[in-house]
């Protein structure tokens, strides 16, 4: 029987943690013996780099601007394990536009027919922060990422860009594109955190893969140039990497998700606001967060 | 680092794409563009294309999206759905195709999401993306066949051993395509089997939805039509071969054998034909046998056009005619890489009149004459000069500027032709022979 490819993308607030998540996750699934690629939307090319010893990769628009004609093979990089690293790439910081560079680099993987010849297991799409145009919604597209996650912290912010992302992914998945498998819980520590982000999924109609702490073994390997899976196998941290990429792994249902209108994340947000201070004064108190 | 292409004998992948969807029975193109495309766009078909004319809704009347700046910022999805819904009312027609223009490529449209959700109407909606910086009019071919052979002819085991499928020559940008298809389609039917070119008189998109039933796909051109034949085999299972565009008796007999060969036709009845043929040909061309000795209608020729019919020509003026065709420039657009170039240049190799032309690759109609002056030495204020008369000048509308220069006559042949009307004049084959003969040699006695 022939292996399914299970194509995946994730999204999330620039800086909130996506690239950080998704190498481990590559790292993690190659560890458990499949075979990944991992597959860097951003012109800052930045995503696999804690898989190849901190050093950037060729990215496939700026090979494409070299040469007319480009072979997917010209820009497949081996990294951590025999991940397959590619870096779409994208013009300079204020010129050009990235989104068509998007589109173009995915529909030349997918016109080369590359992921049934490298039989591979998993491709993940690692897309930027701000989805601000078409040509990043590329990934999730029909066709392409089957499977969207959410990468958020319990920061407001980030929620905000979740919920914002949900409009985004909502659109597609009523038209055959990806559908959203659930929000990885980022920068998890204090106790109050997974609750905000427990109830934001309840209201979401989804669900939260896994909790990840901050931790300073994340911060160190990334020094190193490599995924904390390379770096500390044996920390706590890499544990809860490992699970989450085997949650990810035994994923199968995912589902359309129902944004919050602005008034209603609004009200949500000061819902909690309220509850958080009345935490500080003592007024209430709270359990422990499971995993830390 | 690219040049420009002085004026170039082809527009974009989009308007290559109109003009095929155009070419099909009952294809209507629905653009999704800025304003702006389809107008400039109709106008070069038309009027590049020995007036082609609006039809039943091209031209000024292409159903298009019309995207401003609205659309830009905020995409433009909504305004496709819109139009195509109205087109799908407003608009008659067997077959609808939506295409892109460059705008709503670069804001990332997903157009294939907003046509799929026309797949249940009774008329079949298909889009592709056609976004004009993909290439060139070839391109825009290229991607709707493709399109086409994938999602819209019907997959089938049965083979029906006496069915082909003839594509290559491109609708407009061939400017009598009209004609040579019929030419050559009926000459494959001389030698038994149903032809369908999907494009030629009388066919229908049943026809063209079947043709996953045939045994083979003949491809009349080294490289238009090629990676759409790769698709068919693929999908379909459907192998292919790549003949050369035939102008004139040796051109055309080849033409006959390599298809027949391949079929495995005897070989007595595909001589029988081209005897046949021959003889109807030749019971014309003999009566040049007099005016062409008496007033001597030999000419040096320059001919300017794209890979199928620079060969084509080449070999029938230098073969048929006993022309010296002394410079051939092909106007492709070819990169260096895929070896097209090597291909290409053997076509004009091993002549039955052993005559050898220069061939050159260049997309520039200001270069014809540099080239020129490279291959025929100048005039340098000698005594006794060899000039290059008496000449002929061979290619597009453009060429009558080198003409003038040159002091030589001309006749468009290749796009773009805006000093001619072609309705179904063809030059394909040996009976298309026969009507270039006539348009060449008639510019020659036009004086008399």
């Amino acid at each position: 029987m022939s292996k399914k490819l299970k194509q995946i993308a994730i999204y999330g607030k620039g800086g909130i943690g996506k690239s950080t998540t998704t190498s481990n996750i590559s790292a993690a699934l190659s560890t458990l013996g499949y075979k990944v690629m991992q597959f860097g939307c951003d012109p800052k090319s930045d995503s696999t780099n804690t898989l190849r010893d901190g050093k950037y990769i060729p990215t496939v628009l700026d090979t494409l601007r070299e040469k007319n004609v480009v072979k997917a093979h010209e820009v497949i990089f081996e990294g951590f394990n025999g991940i397959h690293c590619v870096e779409a790439g994208g013009p300079a910081p204020g010129v050009g536009c990235a989104g068509r560079g998007i589109i173009t680099a995915v529909q030349l993987f997918k016109q080369q027919k590359i992921f049934e010849e490298l039989d591979l297991d998993y491709v993940i799409y690692d897309v930027l922060g701000d989805v601000v145009c078409g040509g990043f919604a590329v990934p999730i597209r029909e066709g392409i990422a089957e499977h969207v996650f959410t990468v958020s912290s319990a920061d407001f912010m980030a929620i905000y860009a979740a919920n914002n992302l949900f409009k985004g992914i909502k659109k597609y998945s009523n038209s055959g594109g990806a559908l959203l498998g659930g929000v990885i819980a980022n920068s998890i520590n204090a106790p109050y955190a997974k609750e905000i982000i427990d109830d934001f999924v309840k209201q979401t109609s989804t669900q939260v893969v896994e909790y990840v702490p901050r931790s300073v073994t994340v911060t160190q390997s990334e020094l190193q140039g490599k995924t904390t899976i390379e770096a500390a196998p044996k920390s706590e941290q890499a544990k809860i990497y490992k699970t989450l990429a085997e949650k990810i792994a035994n994923h199968e249902e995912s589902k359309i998700p129902s944004p919050l209108e602005v008034s209603e994340l609004r009200e949500w947000a000061t819902k909690w606001g309220d509850y958080l201070l009345a935490l500080e004064t003592g007024e209430i108190s709270t359990k422990a967060v499971g995993n830390l | 680092m690219s040049k420009f292409v002085d004026r170039p004998r082809y527009l974009c992948a989009l308007s290559g794409a109109i003009g095929t969807i155009n070419a099909l029975p009952g294809g209507v193109p629905i653009l999704h563009a800025a304003a702006g495309c389809g107008g400039n766009i109709g106008n070069a078909l038309n009027a590049g294309a020995g007036y082609l004319g609006s039809g039943y809704c091209s031209g000024q009347s292409l159903p298009s999206s019309n995207v401003y700046e609205n659309e830009i910022v905020f995409g433009g999805e909504l305004r496709l759905q819109e139009q195509v819904e109205n087109t799908l009312k407003v608009i008659d027609g067997e077959l609808y195709f939506v295409v892109t223009g460059c705008m709503v490529e670069m804001i990332g449209d997903d157009t294939n999401s907003v046509v799929k959700k026309f797949k249940n109407h009774d008329k079949p909606v298909l889009s592709a993306e056609t976004g004009g910086f993909k290439g060139n009019s070839y391109k825009g071919y290229d991607i709707i066949l493709e399109t086409l052979f994938r999602e819209f002819v019907k997959k089938t085991d049965e083979k029906n051993s006496k069915v082909v499928n003839l594509w290559g020559i491109v609708p407009v940008q061939d400017v009598f395509w009209k004609g040579n298809i019929k030419i050559l389609k009926t000459l494959i039917e001389k030698l038994g089997y149903k032809v369908n070119t999907f494009f030629g008189d009388g066919e229908t998109l049943d026809n063209l939805r079947d043709s996953g039933e045939a045994i083979l796909n003949i491809v009349v051109s080294d490289i238009y039509g090629i990676e759409p034949a790769k698709v068919f085999e693929e999908e379909h299972n459907v192998p292919y071969i790549s003949v050369q565009f035939p102008i004139g008796t040796y051109a055309t007999e080849d033409f006959i054998n390599a298809i027949a060969d391949r079929l495995g036709i005897d070989k007595k009845f595909t001589d029988k034909l081209i005897y046949d043929e021959k003889k109807q040909f030749y019971s014309y061309f003999e009566r040049l046998a007099d005016i062409y000795n008496d007033i001597d209608l030999q000419r040096y020729a320059v001919i300017v056009g794209e890979v199928n019919y620079a060969q084509a020509l080449t070999k029938f003026l230098a073969d048929d005619l006993g022309w010296l065709p002394e410079l051939v420039v092909i106007t492709d657009l070819l990169n260096d890489t895929d070896g097209y170039k090597d291909i290409i240049k053997s076509r004009f190799t091993n002549y039955i009149s052993e005559f050898t032309p220069n061939v050159v690759f260049d997309t520039d109609t200001s270069s014809v004459k540099k080239h020129l002056n490279k291959i025929w030495k100048q005039n340098d204020g000698s005594k006794y000069y060899d000039g290059f008369n008496p000449a002929f000048i061979l290619g597009s509308a453009f060429e009558r500027d080198l003409a003038d220069d040159l002091g030589v006559p001309h006749l468009s042949v290749t796009y773009p032709i805006s000093n001619r009307i072609v309705l179904d004049r063809a030059y394909a084959g040996f009976n298309g022979a026969l009507s270039l003969t006539e348009d060449i040699l008639s510019v020659l006695v036009n004086g008399r």
